[in-house]
């Protein structure tokens, strides 16, 4: 009968061809126009190669540290006034702490998934400062961060810089005996600062060390401002990649004109959504079963008391080593003092090196003379002098770093501590010298090599019909790029996407 | 008008003024050179006595704590002979048959002379393996396996003190009545500044460390304290016999067994440990991911 009506073919079509979720798209583009730039956004071509995905370690963990950092901000009271502990851990029964400490080991013992999420916290802090250090290497030896990217490798270089700083100010948060010390190290360094350095810590600390001031100001430092700050950097991070496009090795059918990579949907999507999960799952393994910063162990913060062997967390350990190494130079004269000791390597070095990281791109373009624009990326070894450079900063911080782990050095290896500092002394300076012409060198070699810093290509070995055996390369070399790479045709805005070859999805775009 | 030349020279000059500066400036440091005494044995420095219950002696020595935490007791005088013999076999050939520290053909002055040291330090000394030191020019001596068994360290101190009987005698401390929480706020105050707030003990000056007291039996616990072996200051009257008992109940407790949530220690080495594990299985592990979630063709 021809007047039955199937109703569910006829509700079918009324909603259209993409269903339920394409009739609410269809109503959203009505009023907000979303096709346009949703189309741009879910077309947004990524480079498949996978030091690209390092940047995104660091995203996801900063993801990880909102979410845990809002959890613990329920149960965190930011305060210097001085209460009496009674709770669940017995030695530290009856003793009088902030109650910054006390809510710390409150949240810790006694609310549920507490720990845990401290941990985690901790954990994304320390995986996202390493990411942030990770990808920075990756953009600074491609090369990445050449015209027209300047801006954004500044954009970055300042998110590095405020991560660190909110690390430490978190740190500090627990006002336990280890961080109590961090942030005095902080007042001293304030106040080595000649003339204004007195009035500064007085202004940042209300009033001498160590205060009731510090933990509020810190807490609103660290969980309001400084994230902000933060979010506000990575939007204009990844909206400035968007719009200047990634970069890409030069590979076959690549140019400078295009991108080759996968489109944000949905392949890039999948991709980037499963290592969400994943970045959640290492850190959730890691809090779940790496104890760190154990503050019950190390008690309240009091200035009477200190602990030996403490060391910052890791990203502020080129700080802290410097400071343990560097000389006691000093000036006293005219009712004044200036302690060099301090100031230099707390103060003029990390200015001096955060300031060579900002000017690189001007000081490199300055030294080549090379103004035009780069959205090819160098192999490493074929910018020997960059490289070398590199190379030459990072040894320079990692013997800094490994500065401000004598003591435990010196107990590790049972020689004397006053051996590992002279020591680290001299490594200091020598180290980097000798880093700068043995990584020039050996990008020298490199490029001499055939295939150099490309995967081994395995050999293909043939037995004869006289039962020889026979080993010959594959000849991947020759043509060097596989073929799936050729440009496909790239759809359009609103035009209907034509049959693709189903491969991969990569895709050709132009900037 | 400057040239070129000229610029790059300056240039030249103020870098190589920056990279050769501090390695000439290390070496003009590293001159002055320091030296070192065996075992740094001063006692001169230890803990000023300020409590009222201290007794002391008509010698000015003191002999009590003024309260009943710590029972302190001299070794068994029936030990004596048996202690003389391991004495002349285990401790005579540096410290002398007097046990004054001059042995056969040797100097005063070279070893130390354990006559009126009291029986707390030589059993400290014994029981923790550290005498007969393993090598005795060393800078320390450093804890090992016992040589003499518990009862044999009870003998050699018990004639050591038959010399010339002194203080301080043996404790033995009451942990029963003990506060662990009080234990750990004077831990944090005396012990922590070298000992680590874990106690994991670590590197100090000039080859010099402080043991770790994850397995210091609660008697040695309370003799280093006492006594101040090696390096330590010697804490007499500004903690009370109570004060000490807290130190041994937390020592022995919190710090050997401790109450530790969160997963594995890490080694007890703190944000070094903690570095490490965040870089290389944290940021590592992800990275590999990376490299397995991504193209790795070129």
């Amino acid at each position: 009968m021809s007047d039955v009506i199937n109703t569910k073919r006829s509700k079918q079509q009324a909603l259209g061809r993409y269903g339920r979720v394409g009739k609410t798209l269809d109503e959203l583009d009505d009023r907000l126009g979303v096709a346009r730039g949703g189309r741009t956004f879910m077309d947004k071509i990524f480079p498949d190669h996978w030091s690209f995905m390092l940047g995104e370690i660091a995203l996801y963990s900063f993801l990880i540290l909102l979410v845990t950092g809002v959890f613990l901000t329920l149960y965190f009271i930011p305060s210097s006034a001085i209460v009496t502990y009674h709770g669940s851990y017995a030695p530290l029964d009856g003793q009088k702490m902030t109650q910054a400490f006390a809510s710390t080991v409150n949240l810790s013992f006694a609310v549920r998934g507490g720990l845990l999420m401290r941990q985690m916290h901790h954990w994304a802090c320390d995986i996202f400062v390493g990411a942030i250090v990770i990808h920075m290497a990756r953009v600074f030896f491609t090369g990445a961060f050449r015209k027209p990217r300047e801006l954004n490798w500044i954009v970055g270089s300042t998110l590095l810089i405020l991560a660190i700083v909110n690390g430490f100010l978190g740190y500090s948060l627990p006002d336990d005996l280890v961080s109590g010390t961090g942030i005095r190290i902080a007042y001293s360094i304030i106040l080595s600062i000649p003339l204004v350095g007195s009035y500064l810590a007085f202004w940042v600390f209300g009033g001498n060390f160590p205060g009731t001031t510090i933990i509020p100001r810190f807490f609103i430092l660290h969980c309001l401002i400084v994230p902000l700050i933060i979010i506000g950097l990575v939007s204009a991070h990844l909206f400035l990649l968007v719009r200047q496009k990634h970069t890409q090795f030069p590979g076959k059918g690549r140019t400078e004109q295009n991108v080759v990579g996968s489109p944000m949907f949905p392949v890039f999507m999948a991709k980037t959504t499963g290592f969400l999960f994943i970045v959640g799952g290492i850190t959730a393994l890691l809090g779940a079963f790496a104890q760190v910063n154990p503050i019950w162990q190390f008690g309240p913060y009091d200035a009477a008391r200190i602990s030996y062997a403490v060391q910052p967390d890791w990203y502020m350990g080129f700080l802290d080593g410097a400071l343990r190494i560097w000389p006691s130079w000093s000036f006293h004269s005219w009712g004044h003092t200036i302690p060099f000791e301090v100031l230099i390597p707390a103060v003029v070095l990390p200015g001096l090196i955060f300031n060579l990281v900002f000017v690189w791109p001007i000081i490199e373009r300055k030294f080549t003379n090379d103004n035009a624009i780069h959205n090819l990326l160098d192999r490493p070894s074929n910018r020997p002098k960059r490289t070398a450079a590199g190379v030459t900063m990072l040894s320079f911080l990692g013997m800094l770093f490994i500065a401000s782990s004598t003591d435990v050095l010196a107990k590790f290896f049972n020689v004397s501590l006053n051996d590992v500092l002279v020591s680290m002394r001299y490594l200091t300076v020598i180290v980097p010298i000798l880093a700068f012409p043995i990584t020039y060198r050996i990008c020298h070699e490199i490029q001499a090599l055939h295939g150099g810093g490309r995967r081994k290509t395995p050999n293909v070995v043939t037995r004869s019909e006289e039962g020889e055996y026979s080993a010959t390369p594959s000849p991947r070399y020759v043509d060097d790029v596989p073929s799936h790479l050729e440009a496909t045709p790239v759809p359009t805005y609103i035009h209907e996407e034509s049959d693709e070859s189903g491969d991969s999805g990569v895709r050709v775009v132009d900037r | 008008m400057t040239s070129p030349l000229f610029k790059r020279c300056a240039a030249l000059s103020i870098v190589s003024l920056f990279a050769l500066g501090p390695v000439l400036l290390f070496a003009g440091g590293a001159q002055a050179s320091y030296k070192l005494t065996p075992y740094q044995s001063s006692r001169k420095n230890a803990g000023t006595p300020n409590s009222t219950m201290v007794k002391k002696n008509s010698d000015g020595v003191i002999i009590a704590y003024g309260d009943s935490s710590i029972t302190y007791r001299a070794p068994s005088s029936a030990l004596v002979t048996l202690g003389a013999a391991l004495f002349q076999q285990n401790c005579a050939s540096c410290h002398g048959t007097q046990a004054n520290g001059v042995p056969a053909n040797g100097t005063s002055g070279a070893y130390p002379d354990l006559v009126g040291l009291g029986p707390a330090t030589i059993d400290f000394w014994v029981d923790s393996g550290r005498m007969p030191a393993a090598n005795p020019r060393s800078i320390e001596a450093n804890r090992r396996v016992p040589r003499l068994t518990h009862d044999q360290a009870l003998a050699v101190s018990a004639w050591v003190n038959s010399l010339s009987p002194s203080f301080p005698l043996i404790p033995y401390p009451h942990l029963k009545n003990a506060n662990v929480a009080d234990g750990a706020a004077l831990f944090a105050l005396n012990c922590a500044s070298c000992h680590t707030i874990e106690g994991d003990g670590d590197a100090l000056a000039l080859g010099t460390f402080s043991p770790s007291l994850r397995k210091i039996p609660s008697i040695e616990v309370a003799e280093a304290i006492r006594t101040g072996p090696a390096n330590m200051p010697r804490f007499t009257g500004n903690l009370s016999d109570a004060q000490v008992n807290d130190i041994v109940k937390y020592v022995t407790t919190e710090i050997q067994h401790p109450n530790n949530p969160g997963g594995f220690g890490l080694g007890g080495l703190g944000p070094v440990a903690e570095g490490f594990v965040g870089l290389a299985f944290g940021v590592g592990v992800l990275a590999l991911v990376g490299f397995w979630v991504g193209e790795r063709d070129d």
